[in-house]
């Protein structure tokens, strides 16, 4: 289980790292919608399901398409 | 000494939380984007969440859900859990209020760089 | 590619839509029997309805749920809470007594149990349902 959690807390830092360094907005903010689906799995090895079913409907539910719709609003490359 | 460092090696939850807590104020502080600046904040709250429900993590233990049958035995601790559901909430709240005003800057300066907006400030007084 | 013209997506969202709803209604439902509860099973309603409006049209979706009906809904299920909630001090205990208000408490694990929870979760549900819906709309309309 250990190795397990390592593997995905490593891949949970690559993805904050991919959606920081990208320069495409929308791109950013699809990588951090996989970044919360990581983190909902987490969650799930923590034993804690009760956040991780809110986490995947709102970190990477919610949040990504509010995202989105103000990239539509604004632009989309910084 | 032996026993400090395996102690030590267990809580490798609290390291990542650590190290996902300075990318996101990284993030903050440096992008000057202000979408890449909430989305700092996001992983901020995410890894102080990482940290909270890992504090009530018990060894080989269950889901605190009480079902039909299956009783017994050690469970994780529910009240970090039932804490960060709240903090959850409160999280979205504030993105989706950031997004807004941000929405409003990029109608009002037509930009969306932080230290262009401060430039346009100082010569618009 | 315009958006209006993806025959693919229009009909494949149309297809997943109830399904997307029914699992959230069963979220709302079972939520003090497993996880989950009004806040998530309202988002996932939510999100079935921002699908929906991502799919087709901004303007189509505010044709089935328009600003009045939204704040109607909302309105409503936060009456629904405090009315149940008094409903406590009227028998003579707390607010949001639970055991002396005639609701049957049932046997624990089963779906009709735990009393007045069920049907706070609901509320709960639909207020969040709403709340989540009409964000998207003030976000991404025209002004």
């Amino acid at each position: 289980m250990a190795i397990l959690d390592l593997l995905l807390l490593s891949i949970l830092v690559l993805c904050a790292l991919a959606a920081v360094r990208t320069r495409d907005l929308l791109g950013a903010v699809i990588i951090y919608a996989a970044y919360s689906l990581l983190m909902a799995i987490i969650w799930l090895q923590l034993g804690s399901p009760d956040v991780a079913i809110t986490e995947a409907a709102l970190g990477a539910g919610v949040t990504t398409i509010l995202m989105i719709a103000t990239i539509s609003k604004t632009g989309r490359y910084e | 000494m032996a026993e400090a460092l395996a102690a030590l090696g267990q809580n490798y939850f609290f390291y990542y939380a650590l190290i996902l807590f300075m990318v996101g104020f990284y993030t903050t502080l440096s992008h000057s984007n202000i979408l890449k600046k909430i989305i700092g904040i996001n992983i901020m709250e995410t890894s102080i969440f990482l940290f909270f429900v890992a504090l009530g993590y018990v060894e080989g233990g269950q889901a605190p859900i009480m079902g039909r049958g299956a009783e017994g035995g050690p469970y994780m601790n529910p009240l970090p859990s039932a804490l960060i559901l709240t903090g959850i909430v409160v999280s979205v709240s504030i993105t989706a209020f950031a997004l807004a005003l941000m929405v409003k800057l990029y109608h009002f300066y037509g930009t969306l760089d932080a230290d262009e907006i401060v430039m346009l400030r100082g010569e618009r007084q | 590619m315009r958006m209006q013209e993806i025959l693919i997506l229009k009909i494949v969202v149309r297809f997943v839509i109830p399904f997307i709803q029914v699992y959230g209604f069963y979220v709302i439902t079972a939520g003090h029997l497993s996880p989950g509860g009004g806040f998530a099973g309202g988002t996932i309603v939510a999100a079935s309805m921002v699908l929906y409006a991502l799919t087709f049209d901004a303007s189509q979706g505010l044709e089935k749920l328009s600003h009045e009906r939204a704040s109607l809904f909302e309105s409503l299920g936060a009456i629904w809470y405090v009315a149940l909630g008094f409903l406590g001090i009227l028998v003579g205990g707390n607010f949001l007594t639970n055991g002396q208000i005639g609701i049957p408490l049932g046997t624990p694990g089963y779906l009709i149990s735990g009393g007045l929870i069920p049907l706070l979760s609901f509320g709960i549900g639909i207020k969040v349902a709403v709340t989540v819906v009409s964000l998207y709309y003030s976000l991404v309309e025209e002004d």
